[in-house]
């Protein structure tokens, strides 16, 4: 046994010898442009990653011309009814915006470093204009970016940018407000269900919206919040949604990459449900309030012409750029057809208060669940602030886990 | 709030339910199928898409429990007469049900479908308390009510229960009596598949009247364990799924009513609890399991091949 | 019976130590569980009476028959895949080539198959350790993330200046440590509560899972990323040295230097045969006096530490933080890595590099055939069966 023992210690320390001998005697330096990418962000807007020393090479054109393809890469299945399938009819657009361009798709890109050797292998096939749609792409999409300077990124919802990376996202919680509004006016039982997955910034800015637009005109409403831990397991959103029925809500929403299963089990329940990424409505002809969805595939055509014409540095683009209610990047849907005129005409005037400008959905005074002040009376937060939310407003039932 | 708990037990518990009273069967005749997990994705995906093209859920109720039984084929098959190790060939029938059912499913993740609907049944539900927990369910949920003393009455007061036994306990004395313990094995193994496929269906055919790839998220591997929990008894196995369904609802619970508890320990509570009440089966007197399977979990060769 | 088992397996184990020297290590192994069951067969005699059956005695032609079988095995499933591949109009033969140019084609692609089957080689390594000895466990993933865990908090709390040379093999240890202690739940249930370890690890799996989130959501969650569910970077000094020109880093080289050192163990070392021999007949092992919990312990803490630093590995070569989803299906691709490498730690370089490339190639063939990339897995699971069809494995695990 010492002897065998010896062998395993042996080889142990063979290990942690070679660690020790590849750590102390690489260069470190090169390391990090393959490696480390994007740390530690700012915290407003146009922050720029360290893409450093490789923009040393001189690119021949301006970034995201010369190719011969488009990339997207899908965090899910196109066909969930919900986000996925938002980006995909934006790319279909793109497809047929640009006949000549061959449009690469891959779906189900975890959010890990795999997504870098998608994107890669796109750039590799000719791809000079990527389009990684989820969050958790961006890390790995700014690691691809500093390694290939003339490539133009558009990410989706992310935080930080790049010389050859922009964001783009829309400020969906608008047409998540009015439909909090319109939920608000037809609840019977002031009693709201919000089922997400996961207690990230966009989802709770979401709630908090639509919180916000049913207690405007409806104080003794309340939002109860179930996570369910996962993007799109129907399983999970089953039990959520009879679950919440059955504790007295009568309006059902939620952030999921999928929605039909919640929608129709609302519909089968007899409860009423507010939509979210996709119009829905046809599958629940009874209780369809409203939906907040997206726009994507006009922006997608602008910012794909914009990257093709070479105009991409200093665009609108070229940042973090937020579509609004008022440019039609993110909309909401038609009405459901047991929707009352006069709550249709209350939502139509608050709509058209946020285009002008006179309406902001998270205006001060702004409280959270405890009661604390987190907006003052007045203050008009900033997108920055709003995309990094972390807590409840009041009247939502619900815990972050902290 | 317990009525609610213990409706969301049954409601959530049914699909696993039928899955534990398959997997009973066939560890019953001595083979241990952790492919279940893809047999119930196999009996989701053709109940869901038999539904979609026939427009008749109990045809796809049919479909579904086929679709489970092809994949137990296979595997008993590579279990009985190939002789391959068990746990290694089911978790290979896994990986295959979750592949093939991501692909062939991808069509199918938007159709919508007439499913089963919850049927309250008269009189029974207007109870107060058990009427909703019991009887106003789905028509499978009601079906899996039904199978549970069915499977136990076939097991024991049956001649065909006393032959599938003895081919897990009592191989030779099978053998001795005429039959071919391998045939009956076969038998219990594709019955096992038929209601893991049954139970898939149960959950995309009644339970969220949709198909996504994945959709089990592990009640097959929970129903395995289940059925060691339940040494090797119907009754016990129905308590137990229905527990892993309510701690399933315990935690929509528990955040409805705003408890500062993080939803990942929620998350994680159902299979804690499995492996909890693993763990207190075997402190209790050594269960006694069919000796067949014993050789498969102490390794010695020998064993369903 | 028992007794003459027990005779039987010591003088087989008697006839094995001077028949490993001969190289028929594996030959004694068989007589060594053949001989226990009391079943007549002719390795079992030569075993007991003491003769190591000499190379010469079996003559080639048998062993070209295998090893033609084997590759028939081997190749039925690609053939079976690219049958269905037809269906769907792609070219199946495109796609091997290019499955085949692309690993080996450039210095990128071949990194990036080396960088996807490092954590296969080690959770194959992580399923392979216990099966010699007796026992699955499907639990690699679990502990490739709990490893990945415990090294993102090691680098981030107490790591966070350390120089390299220091800090990465701290990160190492501590990568290994939460590995081996997520398996040692599985073990400890197994030694002390008698439960199957492939139910338990399976389970773990997914409270693993769930852990992560838990860290990640929580106490370990960056304070500079918005809010946004992920650990901070680690800091550079901690990442592992990379390969100039692509991503490969020297994940790699940890990786092999383990996989030998297992198979060192495994086929050089008393405590390796002891193991084998437990895993080719465990009853007989306990009769012959080994301390069979103690090694059943052993094992699977030592599996749990190498999936550990597949999980380290991820964050300090890959990824540079931890992330929810960080290391997922690697466990479970370890496993069937293992299993089409017999469990032989050698062999198990050579299918993790095989799986590697097979996953990469998904990929390519989503972007230019629309089909999904889970389709490899069908691939995957193909050559799995056939390889169970072929009666290879199962009886006794051995090499």
């Amino acid at each position: 046994m010492t002897k065998a023992k010896r062998w395993v210690f042996a080889a142990l320390a063979m290990t942690f010898l070679l660690s020790f001998l590849l750590s102390a005697c690489s260069q470190q330096g090169s390391g990090s442009t393959s490696g480390s990418g994007s740390s530690g962000g700012g915290t407003s807007g146009g922050d720029s990653a360290d893409s450093g020393g490789s923009s040393g090479e001189a690119s021949s054109g301006a970034v995201g011309t010369g190719g011969s393809a488009v990339g997207f890469i899908f965090v899910g299945a196109r066909d969930d009814y919900g986000y996925n399938q938002a980006a995909y009819i934006g790319s279909q657009a793109v497809e047929e915006a640009f006949p000549d361009l061959k449009v690469l798709r891959v779906e189900n890109v975890p959010e890990t470093a795999e997504a870098e050797r998608v994107m890669e292998q796109m750039i590799n096939d000719g791809a000079n204009i990527i389009f990684p749609t989820s969050y958790g792409h961006l890390d790995p999409a700014l690691n691809v970016a500093a390694r290939h300077p003339d490539v133009a990124f558009f990410h989706q919802g992310g935080l930080k940018t790049a010389e050859n990376l922009g964001t783009y996202f829309g400020t969906i919680w608008e047409p998540v407000y009015l439909a909090g509004v319109a939920a608000g006016k037809m609840t019977k039982t002031n009693k709201l269900g919000y089922i997400v997955s996961v207690p990230i910034p966009q989802v709770l800015l979401n709630v908090n919206a639509f919180q916000r637009g049913a207690q405007s005109v409806n104080p003794d409403v309340t939002t109860t919040v179930v996570f369910t831990g996962s993007w799109c397991d129907p399983g999970q959103q089953a039990n959520a949604a009879n679950s919440l029925i059955d504790g007295g809500v009568d309006v059902l929403t939620q952030h999921q990459d999928c929605t039909k299963t919640v929608i129709e089990t609302a519909e089968r329940r007899g409860a009423m449900s507010v939509g979210y990424h996709a119009d829905a409505s046809s599958l629940a002809p009874e209780g369809w309030i409203v939906g907040s969805v997206w726009n994507w595939p006009d922006l997608f055509v602008n910012m794909t012409k914009t990257a093709l014409e070479g105009r991409f540095d200093g665009s609108m683009y070229d940042g973090k750029y937020r579509g609004t209610l008022a440019d039609g990047t993110v909309m909401l849907t038609d009405f459901g057809k047991n929707v009352p005129d006069d709550v249709k005409a209350l939502v139509g005037e608050m709509k058209q208060a946020i285009i002008d400008g006179a309406l902001h959905p998270f205006a001060g005074p702004v409280k959270k669940q405890d009661g604390e002040v987190v907006f003052a009376e007045g203050v008009i937060p900033t997108i920055d602030e709003l995309e990094s939310m972390d807590w409840f407003v009041e009247g939502v039932i619900g815990t972050i886990p902290k | 709030m317990i009525a609610d708990i213990l409706t969301g037990a049954v409601r959530s518990g049914t699909s696993v339910l039928f899955a534990v009273q398959g997997e009973l069967v066939s560890e019953r005749a001595g083979v241990i199928n952790l492919g279940t997990e893809g047999a119930m994705l196999a009996g989701a995906l053709a109940g869901f898409a038999t539904t979609v093209w026939t427009g008749s859920p109990w045809l796809g109720a049919l479909a579904g429990g086929t679709g489970g039984m092809l994949i137990a084929l296979l595997h008993a098959f590579l279990v009985i007469s190939r002789g391959a190790n068990q746990l290694a060939t089911g978790l290979t029938l896994m990986f295959l049900g979750m592949g093939l059912t991501a692909f062939f499913g991808r069509k199918f993740v938007s159709e919508s479908i007439v499913g089963f609907n919850p049927t309250p049944i008269p009189l029974l539900s207007d109870i107060p308390f058990i009427g909703n927990v019991l009887f106003n369910h789905d028509p499978l949920t009601y079906v899996s009510f039904a199978l549970v003393p069915l499977i136990w009455f076939a097991l024991f007061r049956t001649r065909l229960g006393v032959i599938i036994r003895a081919s897990g306990e009592r191989e030779d004395a099978l053998f001795a009596s005429g039959m071919n313990p391998k045939l009956v094995r076969y038998g219990a193994v594709l019955a096992g598949g038929f209601l893991a496929g049954l139970g898939g269906a149960q959950l995309s055919i009644a339970y969220t009247h949709s198909w996504v790839e994945n959709m089990t998220a592990g009640r097959g591997i929970v129903a395995v364990a289940l059925v060691i929990f339940a040494a090797w008894k119907p009754l016990r196995a129905a308590v137990g799924a229905w527990l892993f369904g309510a701690a399933q609802a315990l935690q929509l619970t528990v955040q409805q009513q705003g408890y500062p508890i993080s939803p990942y320990f929620l998350f994680m509570a159902p299979y804690l609890i499995t492996l909890i009440a693993l763990l207190a089966v075997e402190f209790r007197k050594k269960s006694r399991m069919p000796e067949a399977l014993g050789k498969v979990f102490t390794g010695s060769p020998g064993g369903a091949g | 019976m028992m007794r003459s088992n027990a005779t039987a397996m010591t003088n087989a184990a008697a006839a094995a130590e001077p028949a490993r020297a001969a190289g028929s290590a594996e030959k004694a192994e068989t007589a060594a569980g053949a001989g226990a069951t009391g079943l007549a067969s002719k390795s079992a005699e030569a075993g007991m009476t003491g003769a190591a059956p000499s190379p010469a005695r079996r003559g080639l032609p048998p062993r070209a028959k295998s090893a033609l079988m084997q590759a028939g095995l081997f190749a039925a499933p690609f053939a079976a895949f690219g049958v269905f591949l037809l269906f769907y109009g792609v070219n199946p033969i495109d796609l091997y080539v290019s499955m085949f140019t692309s690993a080996f084609g450039n210095r990128y692609g071949f990194g990036e198959v080396l960088i996807k089957a490092t954590p296969i080689l080690l959770t194959g390594l992580a399923a392979a350790l216990p099966a010699r000895a007796g026992m699955i466990n499907v639990g690699g993933e679990g502990q490739l993330a709990i490893g990945a865990l415990l090294s993102t908090a090691a680098a981030v709390t107490m790591l966070q200046a350390a120089p390299a040379w220091f800090g990465i093999p701290a990160m190492l240890l501590a990568g290994a440590l939460g590995g081996a202690i997520w398996a040692g739940i599985t073990a400890l249930l197994r030694v002390k509560g008698n439960m199957n370890e492939t139910i338990t690890s399976l389970l773990l799996n997914y409270v693993a899972f769930y852990t992560v989130g838990l860290f990640v959501h929580g106490p370990l969650k960056d304070p500079a990323s918005f809010n946004w569910p992920f650990s901070p970077p680690i800091s550079d000094a901690l990442r592992l040295p990379v390969l100039n020109g692509s991503r490969l880093h020297a994940g790699i080289a940890i990786a092999v230097v383990l996989a030998a050192a297992v198979w060192w163990v495994l086929s050089r070392t008393r405590l390796g045969f002891r193991i084998r021999v437990l895993g080719a007949n465990a009853f007989a092992a306990e009769r012959a006096g080994f301390r069979v919990s103690r090694m059943q312990l052993l094992t699977l803490v030592a599996a749990g530490a190498l999936a550990g630093i597949a999980g380290m590995i991820e964050i300090a070569g890959i990824e540079g933080r931890l992330r929810p989803t960080t290391g997922a299906n690697y466990g479970y691709l370890g496993f069937l890595a293992a299993w089409m490498a017999w469990n032989h730690p050698l062999r198990l370089v050579a299918t993790s590099f095989l799986l590697g490339m097979i996953a990469v190639a998904g990929n390519s063939l989503e972007m230019n055939s629309g089909l999904p990339s889970s389709s490899v897995h069908i691939l995957m699971a193909l050559v799995l069966i056939f390889l169970l069809a072929g009666g290879r494995i199962g009886r006794g695990r051995r090499a």
